[in-house]
């Protein structure tokens, strides 16, 4: 493991021990750090991940990372996670937000756990919230993944419930746009009656591994969907307005990150 | 205060009774037990009364008799049955008649102005979709397969919560498990074993309270004049596996329908208390009770990590090497 990635992020990462080297979520950043330094090649060699605006990332304090979602597997939360871990200073740990489904995967949902994915319940992230964590979250869900190819990049289905806590706590809210996910490894098939440990559906990928395409990675200017909105929380309008705020800036900055690609490979 | 202490001859009891009666502001401890003499000797300011909370007549008399003779104003109930192989109607007496009872002749009292419950956080619902943390606004465990002894706090919990809103001040403690010997703990009981199975692929969070801390919560919520449900965690939040660690036992992880069998095979030989199918969801899913609204009303911080069960050799080494540096 690389000494300097375990430093980085076992002494200098903010964290939130419960007693014994783990937060009461079960993120443990000693296995972090070792997960950071395995996926490294892959970062950098495999999907070449080409990263813009960091810097809207806020430094301190809570915030929600809204991004798109693709790809058989969460590759690209992963990818998104590593690049928020190694381009933030000092790292910042991205709370990533699973399905409910996930806790119920054996060995997955430990992993998970470890490496500070929560389950997506409301109390999970009003508590990571309140801890002032930096919490990501992929409103599309499991419909993002499940998309055919000829609907890549467009979103289907967006969640409202990130945008009721970002008002309610008032903090901001950061687009970010994944590219490259839906090419690298786009669905083949469902198999829906197949349906192991509560997983809605089997992927069956068109390809038997991950194709090398290239990342791009870029966060958008932070968004504050509060404007006197606080009084007005129970109002679904106002909720639904602000959702549709951060879905039309990433669908936006989507738009804008593919215009720029060279291509899906290069 | 002058307070009324239920299940006053447990490990938890007695340490009650100790801190209460060495405090300032606790004049009389009436300790209540089902023995029909004290374990040992208390306190001058501890008075002792053996009583069979099962019997509506008992509890009348302990109430509107020596409550009223002793001028108490504080009860603490504590006492339900421990063992998780008892069932029937004579455990539900304990756990669930007694405490409706006790609750009863509590709120027509003159003089007995608040009432604190202890119950569990095994109450609680664990899910792969319930939270890791659990406030105590959190699903609670309305599983009819579940076994009496979760039934049973259950039925109890509510019952006292029913009761608020009313003259009397009513404070329930839903406590992270003791981990401790002889206070009816499952993961005391699971540890005891030299093998510990747990589910392959599962390696969820617990938290466990040490006997200070619940003796800590249970004597601020006595004193405090705040009412409803508090959450009571304990200082120690880890893995299962780290739990087994801690205690030097050897962990095998085991495919989860195994685990039944052989914890079942375990107890019908070895007459072991743990019982899988009592802890098979918290084996697989995370749920850590948040003590935030107990910090807040009660000042409640838990500070006082558990001490784990420790290997008989372990056991023997510390002692030696204690021994050696006093003689140093």
């Amino acid at each position: 493991m690389d000494s300097s990635t375990f430093a980085r992020l076992t002494r200098q990462a903010p964290f939130h021990d419960a007693g014994h080297g783990y937060d009461v979520f079960g993120l443990h950043p000693p296995t972090l750090a070792a997960a950071v330094s395995a996926g490294a090649p892959a970062y950098d060699w495999y999907f070449r991940v080409d990263s813009q605006g960091i810097e809207h990332v806020p430094t301190t304090g809570a915030a929600i990372l809204v991004a798109n979602h693709g790809g058989v597997l969460p590759i690209d939360a992963a990818m998104m996670c590593l690049d928020v871990l190694r381009r933030t200073d000092p790292p910042r740990i991205p709370r990533a937000v699973a399905d409910h489904f996930v806790p119920r995967l054996p060995f997955v949902s430990t992993l998970f756990a470890r490496l500070g994915v929560v389950s997506g319940t409301r109390a999970n992230v009003r508590a990571l919230l309140e801890q002032g964590e930096l919490v990501a979250i992929w409103p599309e869900g499991v419909t993002g993944p499940a998309k055919s190819f000829k609907d890549r990049y467009r979103i289907k289905e967006w969640r409202v419930g990130f945008a009721e806590l970002a008002i309610r706590y008032d903090v901001p809210v950061v687009p970010v746009a994944i590219v490259g996910a839906e090419e690298s490894w786009p669905l083949a098939m469902k198999l829906r009656g197949l349906r192991v440990f509560g997983t809605p559906y089997l992927p069956v990928p068109a390809t038997p591994i991950p194709l090398p395409a290239h990342y791009h990675i870029r966060y958008g200017e932070s968004l504050r969907l509060d404007g006197g909105a606080h009084r007005k929380l129970d109002d679904p309008d106002v909720i639904s307005n602000a959702a549709t705020r951060v879905q039309v800036a990433l669908e936006r900055l989507l738009d804008e990150t593919l215009r720029m690609r060279r291509g899906v490979f290069r | 205060m002058r307070a009324l202490v239920t299940g006053a001859t447990t490990p938890l009891g007695r340490a009650l009774v100790d801190t209460l009666t060495s405090s300032n502001d606790c004049s009389l401890v009436l300790a209540v037990g089902h023995e029909a003499k004290p374990v040992r000797p208390w306190r001058d300011n501890v008075v002792y009364r053996c009583c069979d909370l099962t019997r509506g007549r008992e509890v009348h008399d302990l109430i509107c008799g020596d409550a009223v003779e002793h001028g108490i104003d504080t009860v603490v109930h504590m006492a339900q049955h421990r063992a998780t192989r008892d069932s029937g109607r004579k455990v539900h007496a304990l756990n669930v008649t007694a405490t409706r009872e006790l609750l009863s002749r509590c709120t027509d009292h003159p003089a007995i102005r608040r009432f604190v419950h202890r119950s569990f956080a095994e109450v609680y619902a664990l899910e792969h979709a319930t939270s890791d943390l659990l406030d105590e606004d959190a699903a609670l465990d309305f599983d009819p397969e579940a076994p009496q002894w979760l039934r049973d706090r259950l039925e109890a919990d509510l019952m006292v919560c029913a009761h608020f809103g009313g003259t009397l001040q009513i404070a329930v403690l839903r406590c992270a498990e003791i981990l401790a010997a002889d206070s009816g703990s499952q993961l005391w009981d699971y540890l005891s074993s030299r093998v510990c199975l747990r589910p392959l692929g599962f390696d969820p969070m617990l938290n466990v309270l040490a006997l200070e801390d619940a003796v800590t919560a249970i004597t601020a919520a006595a004193r405090s004049t705040h009412t409803g449900v508090f959450n009571i965690p304990g200082a120690d939040t880890l893995p299962l596996s780290r739990v087994i660690a801690e205690t030097v036992r050897l962990d095998i992880p085991v495919p989860g329908p195994f685990l039944a069998p052989l914890y079942g095979l375990r107890r019908w030989i070895a007459g072991f208390e743990f019982r899988y199918d009592l802890n098979l969801r918290r084996f697989h899913f995370g749920g850590v009770i948040d003590g935030s609204r107990a910090r807040r009303l009660l000042g409640y911080v838990p500070s006082h990590p558990v001490q784990w069960p420790r290997a008989w050799w372990r056991l023997l080494l510390e002692r030696l090497a204690d021994s050696r540096s006093d003689a140093g």
